[in-house]
Formats: C-alpha cells, structure tokens, sequence
C-alpha cells in the first residue's frame, strides 16, 4: 500500500500544461500527492505499531564464537565489538 | 530585521538554558564509558527519543533552506513531504534486524556493525571505507550548519553579534555542554529545540494564510504570477521526484547520528512508538515550509537563482515590523531556526567524535579512554570547520549536493547485509568503492542527474549490482556467521 502511493504521488499519469483545478485550496495534483503522503503517514504509523522489534535476536547468538580470526585479520579481531559494560548484561 | 536589543535577550537566555540542561545532564551520567556518553546509556524514552529524532532529521537547511527551494520550484517541491517521508519507510527495513543485535554485542558505532557482519582480508579496508564516507557526509552537515549558525545569530541580533561571533561562539556552546552532558545533553536540548521549532513554524504558517485569506487565494496569487509554480511537472520532473525519494529514504538512514539513536533508545517499545510518531512529522514542518516558500511566490519578486534562500528571513522581517506579538512571534521563529540548526549540528559533532575514534583511528573500547578520544576528535574536527565556515562567501555546495551521494553506497554493507547472509566482504568492498568513484567523478564533471536519476542513485544500483554477483560467484568464505540471523536463508 505504501509503495502504491509512493507512485500515485508522482503525477506522471498526468499531462503536461493541464488547465488549473484546485481541490483543498491546491492544484489538484499537489492535493492527490497530498493525499497520498498522508495515507503513506498513516499506514507507516500503522505498520510502526505492528513491526516486530525485538530488544535481544531470535535465537541465542553465537556470533562471537563462530567469528572465528581470520588469518590476514589478526589484527582487526582484536577491535571486535566488546559487549559495553552493564548493558551487555541486558 | 530588526530585532536588536530583544534577539539578543532571547539569544542569550536560550544559550544559559542549553548550558543549563548539560549540566544536569552531567549530574545524570552513570559512568565515564562510550556507551554512556555517546548513546546516553542507552536510556532515551520515547518522548525524548522522539524529539531528538525529529530535531536532528529537520535541520536548518529545512527551516531556511526549503522554503527557498519551494520558492524557486513551486509546488512540485511538495516531493520534499514525500522524501521526508520515505526515510521513516526505509528505517523499517533497518531497526528491527539491527535494534536486537545492537543491544546484544552493545554496538556504539555503525562500525561495530561491520566488525560483527563481515570478516576477511578486507574487513578493516571495509570499515574504513564506510567510515570515511559517512563521516564525510558529518563533516559537511557540520559546516553547513556552523555558516547557518553564524547567519542567524547574525540576523535575530540585527548585527549586534557579527557572523564570526555567532560561529565562534554558538561553536563553543555546543562543545560545552555535548562534552559535558554527552547524548543526554543533546537528546534533552534537541526536545526543546524541536519544541521551539513546531511551535515557531506553527506560529509563521498560521500568520502567512490569514494574511492571505487563505489556501485558495495563496494559489490563485501564485498562479496569477507565476503559472510555472502551479502546472503539472514534465516528464523528467517526475523521475527525479522518484529519484529523490529513493536517494533521500536510503542515504538518510544511514547518517551515523540516526543509526545511533537506534542503539540508544531505551527499549524496541521506545523505538517503535518514536518511529511511528515520526511518520507523522513531514506533514507537520516540510509540508509547512514548502507552502510557506510558495505563499513567499505571491508576496516577493526575487531572483529565484541568488536570493530565494532569503524567503523566511524576509517574511519574519514583513511580519516583525508589525511590533508587539508579532515582533516576538517572529522572534520565536528565528529562535526555533537556530534550535534546528544547533541541534543538528551538535548531533552531527557527536557522531563524528564517535566515529573517528572508534571506526577511523581509535579502537573499539569500553573504558573512559575510549570516551575521552572521542571527545578529544570532536573538538579537533570543530576547530578545524570553523575557519572554513568564517570565509562566508566560500561555496561548498558541490561537497553538500554530495553528502547523500556518499551515503547511499554504504546501502549494501548495512541494509542488504541485515537481510541476506551470503553477501561476502570482497564484493561489498569493491561495489561501495566504484559506485562511490562513479558518483563522485560525474559530480565533479558536472554531470548530477543522468536523465533526472541522481548520479548517487546510478552509482548505488551498480554498487548493489558488483556486490550481489560477485558474492554470488565469489568462493570468499566472508560471508556472515551463519548464527547472526538464524531466521534468514541464504
């Protein structure tokens, strides 16, 4: 639904140097952009409440241990992300 | 304008209370770690959560900057509602795959990201690389913002306070209390930035259209004046309108400043509400500054190529001279301008301290070290823009018009990384690399659309395409530990 108003909020259905219709107070196609915008809004809003964010993965993590050191990167391993403090714990 | 002695009461009552907030802020801190300072120890709500967001995406280049390009564009820039917009979409494909893996391994940094996702020979070249783009991108959001900062205090003050005093000295208010009070001090300041600015736009909208007598006579005076500001756009309009949209929503995620709020919310609950708050939020100010930029079409003839950036500050001019409320609404309007210049400007610091540090120079740490480095880097990288924002007729609009262009090649390594496990670090490298050269190099020929395509657009699809095959082909074992998103197939 999102992508769909994204392209009906272009006018590139619409012809060129077209007479002037207000609708709203605004060119007709500003007011379908408009209009589009909004249900983009609303549906995001929506689909924002639904998301299924999570604050730890899916599945217990190994990354760490199966992020074994590379040979050519010994060095950069040694800058792998350490688990910061009291947050880690979480 | 001239607000005189009165701009620069509220200029200085507005500094003391920023200073204020940071040393409450510092008061707060719970210890001397990066996570502390530089995502506030990973505590923001959702309301300060939300402030901050909307304060740090609307900067001042949408409060002064917009209006002018509606200006000059007429109502076809009602695409910038749009590609606000699109940012808030695209964030869906990003947090939550990235929100529970950053709480996990206590991510600070977009670098830490690629520390985990990638591995091989390349992995350092990599994180380099993204490093360098990104903050290429803060480098030049930071120095547009300090010019912008030195005009406005210029303006409220009526000249009291010079241009270079107003760099200098905004500069140095924002190092203070970002050093002192870290992300809590700019999360709090940017809530009440963000408040002074819905509530100064609010205050400038309501004015222009009673002023007018409404929203069909604003249109009708500019279609009188102007009936190019009112048609339906060309052809090639419209694939730069998706174009934008498309440069805008994946290259905005990717500022290290916003990928860093994802890391410091202070749970997936926070999150979600501030991004679904959010969503709402482009309605509110760049449908507000573009409509503001084409009532302007109806009231001021000017040189749509030099002066339209002026639009705002000569509206507040119109409607200050009134005296009495209106001389302190308008007042209130220029107060909310700078907040929004400040406030990006100091979310802008903040990450490049953190970046430089942590992904560039420094090492990936915990301890207070860690924290003092980045700070250390904020202060060098203010020291260093300052003198280039004091030259005031240098013009570094190429180097913005390619801040985004920059960011979008980072797409792969983060958005396409989360979601597909076999894309390996080689190809990842080589795509961000030439699709960076090929955006770069056709900006600097002269070349920024190719037939309304941005050129960072064109660059991203050949970035995306190198990486997706030469992973494909590729016997690199790079690709991600196979533990990282269980769920996903490869």
């Amino acid at each position: 639904v999102i992508g769909l108003a994204y392209v009906m909020s272009v006018p590139w259905y619409r012809e060129t140097g077209a007479p002037l219709r207000i609708w709203f107070g605004l060119p007709d196609w500003v007011a379908v952009a408009l209009f589009c915008y909004v249900a983009v809004a609303v549906f995001n809003a929506v689909a924002w409440s639904l998301a299924e964010v999570s604050d730890t993965p899916d599945e217990d993590d190994t990354a760490q241990a199966l992020h074994p050191p590379h040979p050519s990167d010994a060095s950069d391993t040694s800058e792998s992300p350490a688990p910061i403090g009291h947050e880690a714990a979480r | 304008m001239n607000f005189g002695l009165w701009g620069v009461i509220g200029l200085g009552v507005y500094l003391v209370a920023l200073v204020g907030v940071a040393e409450v802020a510092k008061q707060a801190k719970l210890d001397a770690s990066p996570s502390d300072h530089f995502l506030a120890g990973r505590t923001l709500g959702s309301f300060v959560l939300f402030m901050t967001l909307y304060a740090t995406a609307y900067s001042g280049n949408s409060l002064l900057g917009y209006p002018g390009r509606a200006y000059r564009s007429g109502f076809e820039f009602i695409m910038a509602t749009g590609f606000m917009m699109s940012i808030i979409v695209v964030f869906q494909i990003l947090v939550p795959k990235l929100r529970p893996l950053s709480v996990r391994h206590g991510f600070v940094t977009p670098g830490d990201w690629i520390r985990l996702r990638f591995q091989g020979p390349w992995v350092r070249t990599l994180r380099w690389a993204v490093a360098i783009l990104m903050s290429l991108a803060l480098a030049n959001f930071l120095l547009a913002q300090l010019k912008a900062m030195g005009e406005v205090a210029s303006l409220v003050t009526a000249g009291r306070i010079p241009y270079e005093g107003g760099v200098i000295g905004l500069a140095a208010v924002i190092l203070f209390y970002e050093t002192r009070g870290g992300m809590r001090a700019v999360a709090w300041t940017d809530a009440a930035q963000g408040i002074a600015m819905l509530i100064g736009l609010a205050a400038l909208f309501s004015w222009l259209i009673s002023e007018a007598g409404g929203l069909d006579e604003i249109t009708l005076a500019v279609a009188a004046k102007r009936p190019d500001a009112v048609s339906v756009p060309t052809a090639i309009v419209c694939v730069n309108w998706f174009s934008t949209i498309t440069l805008m929503g994946l290259a905005s995620v990717l500022y290290p400043q916003a990928i860093q709020r994802v890391f410091a919310a202070e749970s997936a609950t926070a999150l979600k509400r501030s991004f679904a708050g959010m969503s709402f939020m482009p309605l509110a100010t760049t449908l507000i500054v573009t409509l503001i930029g084409i009532a302007a079409i109806a009231r001021f003839d000017l040189d749509t190529a030099v002066d339209a950036d002026g639009v705002v500050p000569l509206l507040l001019r119109e409607w200050g001279s009134a005296g009495g409320w209106a001389t302190a609404a308008a007042l209130l309007v220029f107060l909310g301008a700078l907040s929004a210049i400040m406030s990006t400007a100091d979310s802008c610091l903040l990450s490049l301290g953190s970046l430089l540090a942590r992904d560039l120079f420094g090492r990936a740490g915990s301890d207070q070290a860690a924290t003092a480095l980045g700070k250390r880097w904020a202060a060098v990288m203010l020291i260093v823009a300052i003198p280039f924002a004091l030259q005031r007729e240098i013009t570094l609009w190429r180097l913005i018009e390619l801040k985004m262009e920059l960011l979008i090649q980072c797409v792969p390594a983060f958005l396409l990384a989360l979601h597909w496990k076999g894309l390996k670090t080689g190809p990842v490298l080589a795509g961000l690399l030439i699709g960076t050269l090929l955006s770069v190099g056709l900006t600097f020929a002269g070349t920024t659309r190719l037939y309304g395509v941005h050129v960072g657009v064109a660059g991203c699809i050949v970035n995306l395409a190198i990486a997706v095959v030469f992973s494909l082909v590729s016997r690199d074992a790079s690709r991600m530990p196979s533990a990282i998103l269980p769920t996903q197939s490869s």
